[in-house]
């Protein structure tokens, strides 16, 4: 039977379910055959949205406010069926059955629902009751049945609460497509089909426009412009959202998510993930990047941490942690002074987000473990004149400790060192981590007979290392030997003489020596002006500074080094660039304090024993160097000749004075090598047998008056210790008498030389 | 092109029914993208009584990128240019607040919300901008004399139009000098 057939019958039943299909379109038989049982589904959805809260089982009991809160616009429909019986509508009532899927209705509600047909049947007199109870459905829908509550607010089973949400969605999303909207960047209207909603404003825009837009946006990396596109959107939004309330910043950009859901392409989306992330790493000045130079991704951040697919970190989680964190640090300062001596492990640790390469922050090597102790690296360039100053002052004055590398300056007193910081014992000589239950072993000789290139050191730089060392360093025996060296630069008691030259060969590696020597000894740049007052055997300021300010050419002599050190010892030693300028901590130095002598370019470091050809050189140059204090650094001949002519001019000023007659326009010609290798060919240094004996008196005497050295004998020293090195000492010991004096017959030579 | 429909679809709503003040024309028929405004001072504005030349360049890509704005008559205004380009600081025509939805009309209104309230303190005249805030006698009366100089004919927009307010500056920015050694 279909409508036809109702529409012909005058049965008030058939008349009734004619109408109710003409007023209800979306009516339906349930059964084929069975035209007296219509089904419908009443939307619920109430003009005002409803306020929904899903009570968790446990707030129901003691009635805490609800949390779990949404804002409802549609919630699922009401299903009726309703039986027009044959005795209907004059004798009984039609049955109603009511129902929702999902349950969310309380039952007590559907009866409720379900009674009302028969009532309102008995209140319109048993007559026909069909749309009249269909329209009193509908009306109750408004406040949905009588369940909301004064505040607008719906309780509904936590357990439909999935299905309920997900319902207003798509009922949302159906209502949405239905509208038009007027786009407002092509000012077309579009249907909602064609739009999308914008997540956290509602403007609404043709997807054509958004994606024309956002994609432009993303490829131009202009990702500030990936918000909203109604004007002064996120300002409304922010007055609307913030009055009087403290103010979070709202979020303005837009969601991967909700971008893919435009939809953008996955590529463009991706894109936009990747720039954000990176545009936040870079806007971080903390950010740590990878060392590898072909890879220079960025440390793993809990701050920013790396997107996983095309999701980006939430910001909400990100403000609450810097939040916390913020609170930590502030409670960290407070509870200790900021300047912690070490940065905990896992500050130091990062680990490369892209590569995964763990490194150390501070010195950016791959990890070396929490326990090793690193120092950033530096650019040179990035240091001011300040720093570098510093830095140089560190590495010639300081020595590291070996287990924290801790650098450590000694004031005074032995060279057996306790870390300040590890408690470590070393020696300051060499760094050397020294046994706590017998340090002075490291200075003696060991069981074996073997030494250390320490060995009889332990009171070396006794009244401690550095230019401006205060403490316990003023004054004391280095006095007069400052003196005595200031007076050494006597030019013609300084110019060693060397025979001359077989062959070429010989005469280079002579000229090298030479020039060694000839820096050594020219360590005086203000030797002219200083030697009329050096002569006189007194504390020389002068001379003194003179020699201070001489920091390039430092040769380290060392003796009973492992192989190689022997004679090659002065090339370990750090080479010295030539030509770099003293050190500025010296050179603003204005009063050199008397050991200063040995702190410039020789420091007051005791020439250890030197192993050379034809000499005792252990019995006799440790005393001269005790003797002495001082310490060669540089790169041995080598460098020693290329600082030299930093040098020369103050030499060959010298002797062009000594010389002017005879030599001034030869000497004019000389390169610098040249005229360092004149000097020392010229000097003879042979000292007399008995200056030795007194050197050895004067180391008897404890080393404690200078004062029986006289200048020619410190140069002397001074010479054999070069020529030492080069294992040239033999020429000394040949040519012994020659000695002073004959400026004409040194110049002749330097003639017959070239 | 999805700019030259947007733009037709504004021309037409502006034409129809154009902002307060302003009349719209197309610099020429064939080219939706410059418009030329003719503007009045609004009323109550030390700009009232002069006619002002507005030249609205709209870009290819418009409305992903903002319209160029520029004032084609000399104006005295902290907020243009006081030379032959005109060039305007408006906010929400900077590139990075734009806002693809703002249509020309909201521009126009703004800039004419601007002659009404100059913004001292996003200038591109930072002289005027002072003069604006400190001594507002002063800053009136020498934008009133620029409209009695360059805003009181008929309004051109021809580059022609330019180069003559451009030889006309020499003695404009002599003038606010003038004004300006008065004030002091």
């Amino acid at each position: 039977m279909d409508s036809h057939d109702l529409a012909d019958s005058d049965n008030p039943r058939d008349v009734e379910l004619v109408s109710l299909s003409a007023i209800y379109p979306e009516i339906q038989q349930v059964r084929q055959g069975d035209p007296y049982t219509i089904a419908l589904d009443v939307p619920v959805s109430p003009d005002k949205a409803v306020i929904v809260y899903f009570p968790a089982a446990s707030d129901t009991a003691n009635g805490a406010p609800p949390v779990d809160r949404h804002e409802l616009a549609h919630l699922p429909s009401l299903h009726l069926e309703i039986t027009f019986g044959p005795d209907y509508p004059f004798e009984k009532p039609p049955s109603v059955a009511v129902s929702t899927n999902p349950p969310w209705l309380p039952a007590e509600t559907i009866k409720k629902l379900e009674d009302d047909g028969p009532r309102l049947w008995d209140e319109m007199g048993r007559d026909i009751v069909g749309f009249t109870y269909i329209d009193h459905i509908q009306q109750s829908v408004e406040n949905v049945f009588g369940l909301v509550d004064e505040n607008g607010a719906l309780e509904v089973d936590a357990q439909h609460k999935i299905a309920i949400l997900d319902y207003d969605i798509q009922a949302r999303r159906a209502a949405f497509e239905k509208e038009t909207f007027d786009c407002g960047v092509c000012l077309d209207p579009k249907k909602g089909s064609a739009c999308h909603r914008m997540m956290d404003c509602g403007h609404v825009f043709c997807t054509a426009c958004l994606q024309d837009f956002y994609n432009n946006a993303i490829k131009e990396g202009d990702l500030v412009s990936v918000r909203c596109l109604a004007p002064s959107c996120a300002r409304d939004r922010q007055k609307a959202a913030g009055v009087g309330k403290k103010q979070k910043k709202l979020k303005t950009y837009i969601s991967p998510s909700e971008l893919l859901q435009i939809p953008l392409d996955q590529e463009a989306v991706k894109r936009y993930v990747a720039l954000k992330y990176k545009t936040e790493l870079e806007s971080d000045k903390n950010t740590i990047y990878c060392p590898r130079q072909w890879c220079n991704g960025a440390a793993r951040s809990k701050k920013h941490k790396k997107p996983q697919g095309l999701d980006l970190a939430d910001d909400d989680e990100e403000d609450d942690e810097d939040g916390d964190s913020a609170s930590d640090n502030s409670g960290d300062a407070n509870r200790e002074p900021k300047s912690k001596p070490y940065k905990v492990a896992e500050e130091l640790l990062a680990i490369c987000d892209e590569c995964s390469f763990a490194f150390c922050t501070r010195c950016l090597q791959s990890w070396h473990g929490e326990f090793v102790r690193c120092t950033p690296r530096r650019d040179k360039e990035e240091l001011t004149a300040e720093e570098q100053a510093s830095l140089e002052y560190m590495k010639l004055h300081t020595s590291p400790c070996p287990t924290c590398a801790a650098p450590a300056q000694k004031t005074h007193g032995c060279n057996h060192m306790i870390c300040y910081r590890c408690q470590s014992h070393f020696c300051y000589l060499c760094s050397a981590w020294l046994d706590p239950g017998n340090p002075y072993q490291h200075f003696n000789e060991a069981p074996g007979g073997r030494i250390t290139s320490c060995y009889m050191r332990l009171w070396e730089l006794e009244n401690g290392d550095g230019a401006d060392v205060g403490l316990g360093f003023a004054g004391g025996p280095g006095e007069d030997r400052g003196a005595a060296l200031a007076a050494a630069a006597v030019p013609h008691e300084l110019v060693p003489e060397i025979e001359e030259p077989d062959d070429d060969e010989e005469a280079e590696r002579a000229a090298a020596a030479a020039a060694a020597a000839a820096a050594a000894i020219a360590a005086r740049p203000a030797a002219q002006q200083g030697a009329p007052q050096a002569r006189d055997g007194h504390d020389n300021d002068n001379g003194q500074i003179g020699i201070a300010r001489e920091g390039p050419l430092v040769l380290r002599i060392a003796g009973n080094q492992p192989a190689g050190a022997g004679r090659g010892g002065p090339r370990r030693a750090p080479p010295q660039r030539p030509g770099v300028p003293a050190p500025p901590l010296h050179a603003a130095e204005g009063i050199a304090l008397p050991n200063h002598v040995g702190h410039g370019l020789a420091r007051a470091v005791p020439a250890p024993p030197i192993r050379g050809r034809g000499v005792d050189a252990r019995a006799g140059a440790p005393r001269i160097g005790a003797f002495a204090r001082w310490r060669v650094r540089g790169g041995g001949p080598a460098a020693a000749g290329a600082a030299a002519p930093n040098r020369q001019n103050n030499h060959n000023h010298q002797q062009q004075q000594r010389n002017q007659a005879q030599n001034a326009q030869r000497r004019n010609n000389h390169n610098n090598l040249n005229g360092g290798a004149n000097n020392a060919a010229a000097a003879p240094g042979a000292p007399p047998r008995d200056l030795e004996l007194d050197l050895e008196a004067g180391v008897g005497g404890g080393g404690g008056g200078g004062g029986g050295l006289n200048a020619a004998q410190e140069a002397w020293i001074r010479q054999f210790v070069q020529l030492a090195m080069d294992d040239e000492e033999d020429l000394l010991l040949e040519d012994d008498d020659d000695d002073d004096d004959d400026d004409d017959d040194d110049v002749q030579r330097h003639g017959r030389w070239q | 092109m999805a700019s030259q429909k947007r733009i037709s679809k504004e021309l037409a709503d502006c034409s129809a029914s154009p902002p307060a003040g302003m009349s719209i024309t197309l610099a020429s028929d064939s080219d939706v993208h410059k418009w030329h405004i003719t503007l009045d001072g609004p009323v109550g504005s030390a700009y009232a009584g002069g006619r002002f030349g507005l030249i609205v360049s709209l870009p290819t890509d418009y409305p992903f990128k903002p319209p160029v704005v520029t004032f084609a008559t000399r104006i005295y205004h902290p907020n243009v240019t006081n030379d032959a380009t005109g060039a305007i600081c408006l906010g929400l025509l900077k590139p990075e607040q734009w806002k693809p939805s703002t249509r020309v009309q909201s521009v126009l209104e703004a800039v004419r919300a601007l002659l009404v309230e100059p913004n001292p303190d996003d200038p591109l005249e930072s002289r005027i901008a002072d003069e604006y805030r400190a001594n507002r006698a002063e800053f009136n009366r020498n934008a009133r004399a620029y409209v009695n100089k360059y805003a009181t004919g008929p309004v051109t927009f021809s580059s022609a139009a330019a180069a003559g307010s451009a030889a006309g500056s020499g003695s404009g920015s002599g003038d606010a000098t003038g004004g300006k050694a008065q004030g002091s």
